[in-house]
């Protein structure tokens, strides 16, 4: 434990423990040279690289894994000759490169930015709404989205459209979703001052609209009917990356997003005091407020634009880090978008091969690893883990 | 350290409204650097809405405010921050953040845009914690903190802050008086040491005015602003709260203490303020008539002791000011009695009803002629001089003839002959007795 602490110098204001892991604590640290204790003690003194490693191995096996096996060693070495500062000599049959590069890569990339750019949007909102059920698809987002999502397919001749590279279900889910949040927030707000408790209602209620007007449409419209299966599916969520392009443009904006994330995290901070206390720290209350629902908005539009609705991953990212790494957002919001990734990309592999050639939607998936997952999380860390 | 005589906060003009009910009235006042000021009032009568516009939460709708010599309205929230600091009433935290985490966050106006820290950062933060006698807590969860400790975290988050100015909004509102003490000599001490200004909502006078070398009473504006022997008035504080209170110096105290208008503290009063109340005897409905009267011509009473479930006990809680109770049937215990005493010497006069008179009450009579012989106006109420005013002899037989009547100790009519002796006054209506009281408070306010 003390060594550990010691190692833990890092940036000066870097978390403290607290006390997030007893049972490894309370043994003594007779570690063999690569045990369990090893990978702890490299977790506890830099998190964030232990979780980047832990996401690159991820997605060099998500590569790897599929209809055509391609072995790790080989999905390592091309991918890492894209970099251009390696140039391993190519002992792989060509299509291997094709497969990995055009195929899978894509949506692998797509799943990492998925989950990115959902868990840094819970980790903005439950901050911001000082409440740990936040979920980033509360605020309106995955009605609109969903009802973007509808009306893309409802439109003889949309579908097939193109919009900077996106299909045109992916566009309008994504302008669904920021006009749906749009429209909450200004509803929440009276003379300048959106309470925090009127977001959450108004992102209600404006949900229930939404939706209401979703099914209207399918009902009325003989020809979404037909497609209702399609539409099943991408409410059920799946990574759907059809073009480097567009992941280009995804991963943009989950970057972007995440940058402002942690550049919000001392602002996110005095937030847990209280509003009227942030104030008095010097954070510009509302504006500060509308600028975190506009980053966490964008980015849940972005991920929810190429994977539909997958649910439990903005929930449970933020509190997974913050019972191993503290409260403090600096950590958290880069932490929650790394742990983000690892679990959509995981879940993702997971929807791909368990049925192979067939495959279950993603959102069934974190929903069924996430939640057994995350309880036994909590109940793990029982006493020591407080909202 | 910072012993400049400059002005810290300045309210020039200021006026504020919720919707239309105006809060804020014209309020001009400044408060130095360095000084310590404690702001007093009833509940609702605007105190933290005063604080708020100091620190820029809420816009005045009319005058401005100034941070030293710049308008607060010019001025970016970090600006602010860096000046002034708020202390909140106890409050929970969203997330199991440590003590030295929320410490911390004081450091945020003094930081860059990505809240990166410097060396000064952690000194600050050590030295706050050290000062609040917190760094103990530091690796503590401040949610699971008591009362008392979380507040002293306040303040160090506060002092971490290094703003010269403090506000403290009720800060020891959900204290006991341990940490109450504790919480106003932390910061007395701050005051002194580092030159901090104070200015804290207080609700409790006895503390402000123990700490506090200035004191400020305000509803909706400023009623009074001095130290606490100025604004300490019983006729101020009684308008202000509106309910009396006595301003007395408790035995082996140096400080003035404001007490409710009761009983049973051995307090001297300052004498002068004596309020303009009557004492009333009575018991067995033989009150009613009296009391009524009292109500009606708005003059302030107190009644008692008197009986639980005695005709007379209802009416006059309802309509006295202080009505002393005993058990029910019980005879009048010493500490009713000495109640009764100290309502004597406090009020204007005492006015002695017809009421039966047994063992269990003669001693109120007793006492009535020790307060007579003191000074204090007694009028006997006594209905059968009335009946027989045909002469001056019948008058009197009357009147002794019905005091003997309704005595069951044999000792009653000697009593109130030594207490017409001693300059009690006869009156044979409520009607009379009022207009004796008047009489009473001419001559009384002449000879003080």
């Amino acid at each position: 434990m003390a060594e550990v602490t010691e190692k833990r110098s890092g940036p000066a204001l870097n978390a403290p423990d607290t006390g997030a892991t007893p049972a490894s604590e309370a043994l003594p640290a007779q570690s063999p040279k690569w045990g369990v204790a090893r990978m702890t003690s490299l977790w506890r003194a830099y998190p964030l690289v232990a979780l980047t490693v832990a996401l690159a191995v991820a997605m060099v096996l998500a590569g790897a894994i599929g209809s055509v096996a391609i072995s790790p060693v080989h999905t390592a070495k091309i991918l890492l000759n894209q970099t251009h500062l390696f140039h391993f000599r190519a002992s792989w049959p060509a299509y291997e490169q094709v497969i990995l590069l055009r195929v899978r890569m894509p949506r692998v990339v797509g799943a990492a930015l998925v989950g990115a750019g959902l868990g840094v949007s819970g980790t903005l909102f439950q901050g911001l709404l000082r409440n740990p059920l936040a979920d980033p698809l509360l605020l309106g987002t995955s009605a609109g989205a969903a009802l973007g999502a509808t009306i893309a397919f409802a439109i003889p001749g949309f579908f097939a459209m193109q919009w900077f590279g996106f299909g045109m279900v992916a566009a309008l889910a994504f302008v669904g979703a920021l006009l749906a949040v749009a429209l909450v927030y200004r509803l929440a707000t009276h003379r300048g001052h959106t309470p925090v408790v009127t977001l959450l209602l108004a992102g209600v209620a404006v949900s229930a609209v939404l939706a209401a007007g979703q099914t209207l449409l399918i009902t009325l419209d003989s020809r979404l009917a037909l497609r209702l299966g399609s539409l099943y599916l991408w409410t059920s969520g799946g990574v759907n990356v059809q073009s480097w392009a567009e992941a280009r443009i995804i991963a943009a904006l989950v970057l972007a997003g995440t940058l402002a994330g942690v550049w919000l995290a001392p602002a996110l901070d005095a937030f847990a005091l209280g509003e009227e206390m942030a104030a008095h720290l010097g954070v510009h209350v509302e504006r500060t407020k509308l600028l975190i629902v506009a980053v966490a908005s964008l980015l849940v539009a972005a991920a929810v634009s190429i994977s539909g609705l997958v649910g439990f991953v903005g929930l449970v990212s933020p509190h997974v880090c913050r019972i191993a790494l503290g409260p403090r957002h600096r950590l958290l919001v880069p932490a929650s978008a790394l742990v983000g990734a690892l679990f959509v990309v995981v879940a993702d592999m997971i929807a791909r091969r368990v049925v192979a050639p067939s495959e279950i939607p993603l959102g069934v998936v974190t929903a069924l690893v996430g939640g057994p997952f995350f309880l036994a999380l909590l109940r793990g860390s029982g006493a020591t883990y407080r909202w | 350290m910072r012993h400049t005589t400059n002005q810290a906060i300045t309210f020039d003009d200021v006026s504020f409204a919720y919707q239309k009910a105006p809060v804020v009235e014209r309020v001009s006042l400044r408060v130095a650097a360095g000084e310590m000021v404690a702001l007093l009032g009833p509940n609702g009568a605007g105190k933290s809405t005063l604080l708020k516009l100091a620190t820029g939460i809420l816009r005045p709708s009319r005058g401005q405010i100034l941070l030293g010599e710049r308008n607060l309205r010019t001025m970016s929230r970090d600006e602010v921050a860096r000046r002034m600091a708020v202390v909140p009433q106890d409050f929970s935290v969203q997330f199991a953040y440590t003590v030295r985490q929320i410490v911390e966050l004081g450091r945020l106006p003094h930081m860059g845009a990505w809240g990166l820290a410097r060396a000064g950062d952690q000194l600050a933060v050590d030295e706050a914690l050290r000062e609040t006698d917190t760094a103990g807590l530091a690796d503590r969860v401040f949610n699971e903190l008591s009362g008392g400790e979380r507040q002293r975290v306040l303040i160090a988050l506060a002092l971490a802050q290094d703003a010269g100015i403090v506000l403290l909004d009720e800060p020891t509102a959900h204290l006991d008086i341990k940490h109450q003490i504790e919480t106003l000599d932390l910061m007395r001490r701050l005051n002194r040491e580092r030159g901090l200004t104070v200015l804290a909502a207080l609700h409790d006078l006895n503390l402000a005015s123990r700490y506090f070398p200035r004191l400020m009473i305000f509803r909706n504006t400023i009623v009074a602003d001095g130290t606490p022997s100025e604004v300490l008035d019983a006729g101020l504080l009684s308008r202000v709260y509106e309910t009396p209170v006595r301003i007395g110096i408790l035995r082996g105290e140096e400080h003035l203490s404001v007490m409710p208008p009761s009983h049973g503290e051995a307090a001297l009063t300052t004498g002068d303020e004596r309020p303009a109340a009557v004492h009333v005897f009575a018991g067995g409905g033989a009150g009613e008539l009296m009391m009524r009267a009292l109500a009606d011509a708005g003059v302030h009473f107190t009644v008692g002791p008197l009986n639980t479930g005695d005709s007379d006990c209802a009416l006059a809680e309802r309509l006295s000011d202080l009505c002393i109770v005993e058990p029910p049937y019980a005879p009048v215990s010493p500490e009713g009695l000495a109640a009764a005493r100290e309502r004597l010497l406090a009020s204007a006069a005492c006015v002695i009803c017809p009421m039966p008179i047994g063992h269990g009450n003669i001693t109120l009579l007793e006492t009535a002629l020790d307060a007579r012989r003191a000074g204090t106006p007694i009028i006997l109420f006594e209905p059968a001089r009335g009946l027989a005013r045909t002469s001056e002899d019948g008058d009197e037989d009357a009147t002794w003839a019905a005091i003997t009547a309704r005595d069951f100790t044999g000792r009653a009519a000697a009593v109130y002959r030594a207490l017409a002796e001693s300059g009690a006054v006869w009156a044979a209506s409520p009607a009379e007795a009022l207009l004796a009281f008047g009489a009473t408070r001419a001559t009384h306010s002449v000879t003080s």
